[in-house]
């Protein structure tokens, strides 16, 4: 073992944090004076060198290597995201999917727990309409958001305004939601790459911002309350509208709040389900060939008498169809939207759920969308450190795993060494 | 099949552990919620160190019937999804009542979730109508709202400044929109209407053409509806460009950052604030306690305290319910003694007197301002 | 006509501010291909950090205001030169040769985590700097001026300069031989002899010593900063990258100041409401026209 090599190592990472963390760890502004803190800072640095001459250790050991070994064979056995899944990945959803059913029925549930399972469902939902757009025709869109506020709102204004119910606003907030996806698709045909990224999130914004400044529309920034979802005419309120009838007194139940949430929870599980199989279906149709072949080359593609044209306008199209659905859901799960739901953080997000399942692929955005939203509330205890953690967290998966967590290989296009 | 059965454990696994565990003890529960991380942290800090020292000057004294209240965080970044969150995360840790939230955007929606479960909820921050106005029956708020704040600004525009020619700028947000649009309508009634109203957006540094163009517009008064990162640096902006116009807002100024960002432009800027609480002598003892720890009780710090006071005399008066009908009607039906005086309550879970007053801020030497009553 | 006249500055010195940001976003663009989405973060800590060794300075009695600045430029940027080297070394360098989205997502997830640990080290609340220097130029009578500050004055200047230096270093310097070979083919350039990996790393320390120049001027004109001013710096210099052709070390300075000249004036004669509406609609529109912005090479395409 060369424990000199490591101690040079481990010495000039400590010596990079004392210069990183002794001004902004170790100085803390007051006002125009200083609060210093030395001993903070230091010991941030000792943590560094401890943690960097481990890691020579291990790596010099070979134990690291080994280490990773163990991990990934402990993941193999314990997990089927590894392997099977891939293959058999209906299986794997349809057990989840017995899992989920059951979750709001199950002692130790809560209205917090079925909550956070909506909005990670809701979250499935969007990421698979992205998964079209940036995974399958590889187009990134940094303004997806955009979709999912015109869903959101299209709803709330829709019963506001033409006074219709959430199952009459589904199909045309989904068509609006559509409509929309190909307009941002026109000027953006012959754009590629980053371009193509700054114009999306530019189109996102200008959603946005016209949600805000739309006052005497959208309520600006007081944002507009959502009529909650009916079942055959039951209502879910406490206080029901006029000649409402309501789903605790038709069944003799004693008013429960967890009513609604579990029935828009199923609810939202049930088109989901839908999303994903629209989503699977999709793939291995022509046309989802075509948006594949796109991605990988547009020369050629065109070359062989693809419209490329009608091809990215409809992986647009479609997107954002999924985008306005998933808003609808999310509008009437929270029955209260305004602007700062729909940030360019937020399409940062699901873009970023997409990315960490590994694009293109279904179960790894299932496993995605859970982390991106579980993670948070599970460090809800650390408070102050979550978002920390959370971006660490992004980090070091992209790090570990950089084509995502699931990679998804297509036996069809297997050529190896030129990949997406 | 024996390999799926694992990964069935680990996500139900995680999914229960999203929920948490429960624990069983005698504490008393009360949620403190408000943006303890993004970029309104510095207010979401304000309830935090109020309530919480209030409810270790409680416990020390006994606690409530003799059971110590734990005051459990949420943070709700200013964002109403993640405030619903919060709520819920509450109304599962089965807290007694909340003290919160900061942005009325994120109070409303959470006022919601507060609502069904019955619980109280006493936002010491929340100044839009809408936070009391939507009929709920166990909310009630310790500061004022912005429609009284903007009669008063309105009032003292049209009456003591006498102006003609007012700008009214708002920053898009539910309170300093509302604010503006509170000022606004009081100024109509006064016969004045404003030469310029216009948004900007939070985050902006640079509002130099807005100036340029308040100077074109030769207006006497700037009104603006917003907080103090854009307020500070419209009123410098402007009186770089010497734009002389007077410039006067509401509460969300209401902090020494207001003048180091302004810098010597804050000489002269008006806002309407309720009666400084630190000048109390109620509150002595409880500001003296805070400086001693190294910590200003500025702006929403003592209205924190104070809510944490209304509530825990609620509760010991009623058997430590966590029935908010019961407690809302109590808290209806009295008067509190607080750090901030007397305070009592209408119908709505409005204060029955608020006491808006104009500040000036004044260069109070050594380079630094601080403000006094009119 | 002095109302249109001061527009015209505005617009052109916001547009200088999201061009000196920009310029340090597309030098790394250029050569490695990739948003470094962290730029803004970068920017915001060496805002803190001009500020810490300015009140450093005071510390140590140093009175003198130009010799306080300059000692605390210095620090400001190597110590921000340093952040960005580790930010590339921690989210980018173990990411070399994958897809181009993965470096994407853990810049996003970087600058989250600088976001958040600035707002853990220094708190929360927004810092200030008192107003340090008071110099103004102003043209015309009593009420009615144009004027520009000193401070503004050496905005602008200090935009075109470092334009004109970076240009002149890419252009005609063994550095630049080398950044633009890593650009064309890393394989053949390492081949040739060239570090690439540290080609790479310096000019992120480049970068970000660019972001530095930016925070300080810039935190000297407004005064005032948070943990949070990276996010929108961030966006908006992107935004003028983009426009005047990403890569392109002149484009970046034409695409900022078309687009604070847009803001501006849009601002001033129109609506502020709607100034950020204008802006990315006017980028949306040149895109269009030229879908590789205003002075990017147009792509090639192979056949």
């Amino acid at each position: 073992m060369n424990i000199p090599a490591a101690l040079k190592d481990s010495a000039v990472a400590s010596l990079i944090a004392l210069a990183l963390f002794v001004p902004m760890i170790g100085l803390v502004l007051k006002g125009q004076s200083l609060n210093i803190q030395l001993l903070r800072a230091l010991f941030v640095v000792a943590a560094v060198f401890a943690g960097r001459m481990l890691i020579s250790m291990l790596l010099q050991s070979g134990l690291l290597g080994r280490l990773v070994e163990v991990i990934r064979k402990v993941l193999v056995y314990l997990s089927p995201v590894v392997g099977l899944v891939e293959r058999r990945s209906f299986r794997f959803i349809g057990l989840l999917l017995v899992v989920l059913v059951a979750v709001p029925f199950l002692p130790g549930s809560s209205n917090y727990l079925i909550q956070i399972l909506s909005l990670t469902l809701v979250y499935v939902i969007l990421a698979t309409g992205l998964n079209i757009v940036v995974g399958l025709a590889g187009l990134l869109d940094l303004g997806f958001v955009a979709f999912f506020a015109t869903g959101a709102y299209g709803y709330a204004m829709l019963a506001q305004y033409a006074g219709l119910s959430f199952w009459a606003a589904i199909p045309l907030t989904a068509g609006i939601a559509a409509a929309m996806g190909c307009l941002l698709g026109l000027p953006v045909l012959r754009m590629h790459g980053d371009y193509l990224a700054i114009v999306t999130l530019g189109f996102g914004e200008i959603i946005r911002i016209l949600l805000v400044n739309m006052i005497d529309i959208t309520g600006g920034p007081n944002g507009i309350s959502v009529p909650r979802p009916t079942l055959f005419g039951l209502g879910f309120t406490r206080r029901l509208e006029e000649g409402q009838l309501g789903f605790h007194e038709f069944f003799g139940l004693p008013y429960s709040a967890s009513h609604r949430y579990i029935f828009i929870y199923l609810l939202i599980l049930a088109f989901t389900v839908a999303a994903i199989w629209i989503f699977k279906r999709l793939r291995e149709m022509p046309i989802g060939r075509a948006w594949e072949a796109l991605r990988e080359d547009e020369i050629a593609c065109k070359a062989l008498g693809i419209n490329h044209t009608t091809t990215k306008l409809s992986a647009f199209t479609l997107g954002a169809t999924f985008g306005g659905v998933g808003g609808v859901f999310f509008a009437a799960m929270e029955g209260f939207i305004n602007p700062s739901s729909f940030t360019f953080v937020e399409s940062a997000i699901i873009l970023s759920i997409v990315v960490l399942g590994g694009m293109g692929s279904i179960v790894g955005v299932i496993l995605a969308a859970m982390g991106i939203t579980l993670l948070p509330e599970l460090f809800r205890e650390f408070e102050n450190y979550r978002m920390l953690v959370f971006g660490l967290a992004m980090v070091f998966i992209m790090i570990w795993r950089p084509g995502g967590l699931l990679k998804v290989r297509r036996k069809t296009f297997a050529r190896g060494g030129h990949g997406g | 099949m024996n390999r799926y059965f694992g990964a069935v454990v680990l996500a139900v696994a995680l999914l229960f552990g999203a929920a948490g565990c429960e624990k069983k003890s005698d504490v008393i529960k009360i949620g403190v919620a408000g943006p303890i991380t993004g970029a309104y942290a510095k207010f979401g800090e304000q309830l935090v160190k109020g309530a919480t020292l209030a409810a270790d000057i409680i416990n020390a004294a006994g606690g409530i019937n003799g059971r110590k209240i734990e005051v459990v965080q949420g943070d709700d970044q200013c964002d109403p999804k993640q405030a619903r969150a919060v709520a819920n995360s509450f109304v599962n840790d089965k807290v007694y009542a909340v003290v919160g939230h900061f942005c009325s955007s994120s109070t409303i929606p959470a006022s919601e979730v507060y609502d069904e479960a019955n619980i109280l909820q006493i936002t010491p921050a929340s100044t839009n109508p809408q936070v009391t106005d939507r009929g709920l029956a166990a909310v009630f708020r310790t500061c004022g709202r912005d429609d009284q704040q903007g009669n008063v600004a309105g009032d003292f525009i049209a009456k003591q400044l006498k102006a003609k020619r007012v700008a009214i700028i708002h920053d898009k947000d539910t309170y300093g929109q509302g604010l503006a649009d509170a000022t606004k309508a009081r100024l109509r009634t006064h016969g004045i209407k404003e030469v310029l109203y216009e948004g900007i957006t939070r985050g902006d540094k640079d509002f130099n053409s807005l100036v340029t163009k308040m100077k074109g517009l030769k207006v006497d008064v700037i009104y603006f509806g917003g907080i103090h990162t854009e307020a500070g640096l419209i009123v410098r902006q402007a009186r770089e460009q010497g734009l002389k116009a007077t410039f006067i807002s509401g509460d969300g100024i209401v902090t020494s950052e207001f003048a180091s960002i302004a810098g010597p432009a804050a000489d002269g800027v008006l806002m309407t604030f309720g009666a400084d609480p630190r000048n109390l002598p109620a509150a002595a003892d409880v500001v003296k306690q805070f400086r001693d720890s190294g910590y200003e009780p500025e702006a929403y710090t003592l209205y924190s305290y104070t809510t944490m006071q209304i509530i825990a005399e609620a509760l010991a008066k009623n058997d430590v319910t966590n029935d908010g009908a019961k407690l809302a009607k109590y808290i209806k039906a009295t008067s509190f003694s607080t750090v901030m005086g007397s305070k009592a309550f209408d119908s709505k879970g409005d204060l029955k007197v608020t006491d808006y007053v104009v500040y000036k801020w004044y260069p109070s030497g050594g380079g630094k301002y601080d403000y006094k009553e009119l | 006509m002095y109302i249109l006249g001061q527009q015209l500055i505005n617009g052109l010195i916001l547009g200088s501010i999201y061009g000196l940001i920009a310029i340090g976003y597309t030098m790394v663009y250029g050569i490695i291909g990739m948003i470094n989405f962290a730029h803004g973060e970068i920017y915001m800590i060496s805002a803190y950090l001009f500020a810490i060794f300015l009140a450093l300075a005071g510390v140590f009695g140093i009175d003198s205001l130009p010799v306080a600045l300059l000692f605390t430029l210095a620090f400001t940027i190597i110590i921000t030169g340093l952040y960005g080297f580790t930010v590339e070394r921690m989210a980018y360098r173990p990411l070399r040769g994958s897809t181009r989205l993965a470096p994407l997502i853990s810049a996003i997830g970087m600058s989250l985590v600088l976001q958040n640990f600035v707002q853990l080290a220094q708190g929360a609340n927004d810092q200030a700097l008192p107003p340090l220097y008071h110099g103004v130029l102003r043209l015309g009578g009593e009420e009615d001026f144009v004027q520009i500050t000193h401070i503004q004055i050496i905005i602008v200047a200090a935009t075109v300069i470092s334009m004109a230096i970076l240009t002149y270093v890419i252009n005609n310097t063994a550095l630049g031989r080398a950044c633009r070979a890593t650009q064309q083919d890393r394989t053949m350039a390492n081949l040739l002899g060239i570090n690439t990996d540290w080609t790479i790393s310096l000019v992120f320390v480049i970068g970000a010593s660019m972001a530095s120049v930016a925070g300080v001027l810039i935190t000297f004109n407004f005064g005032s900063f948070n943990f949070f001013i990276g996010f929108v710096a961030g966006i908006k210099a992107f935004t003028a990258a983009v426009l005047g052709g990403i890569g392109s070390l002149p484009g970046a300075m034409l695409g900022g100041i078309l687009l604070g000249l847009s803001e501006s004036l849009f601002a001033g004669f129109v609506n502020t409401d709607y100034k950020d509406v204008f802006a990315f609609a006017l980028l949306v529109t040149v895109l269009t026209f030229r879908p590789t912005g205003l002075l990017g090479r147009p792509e090639v395409e192979k056949i």
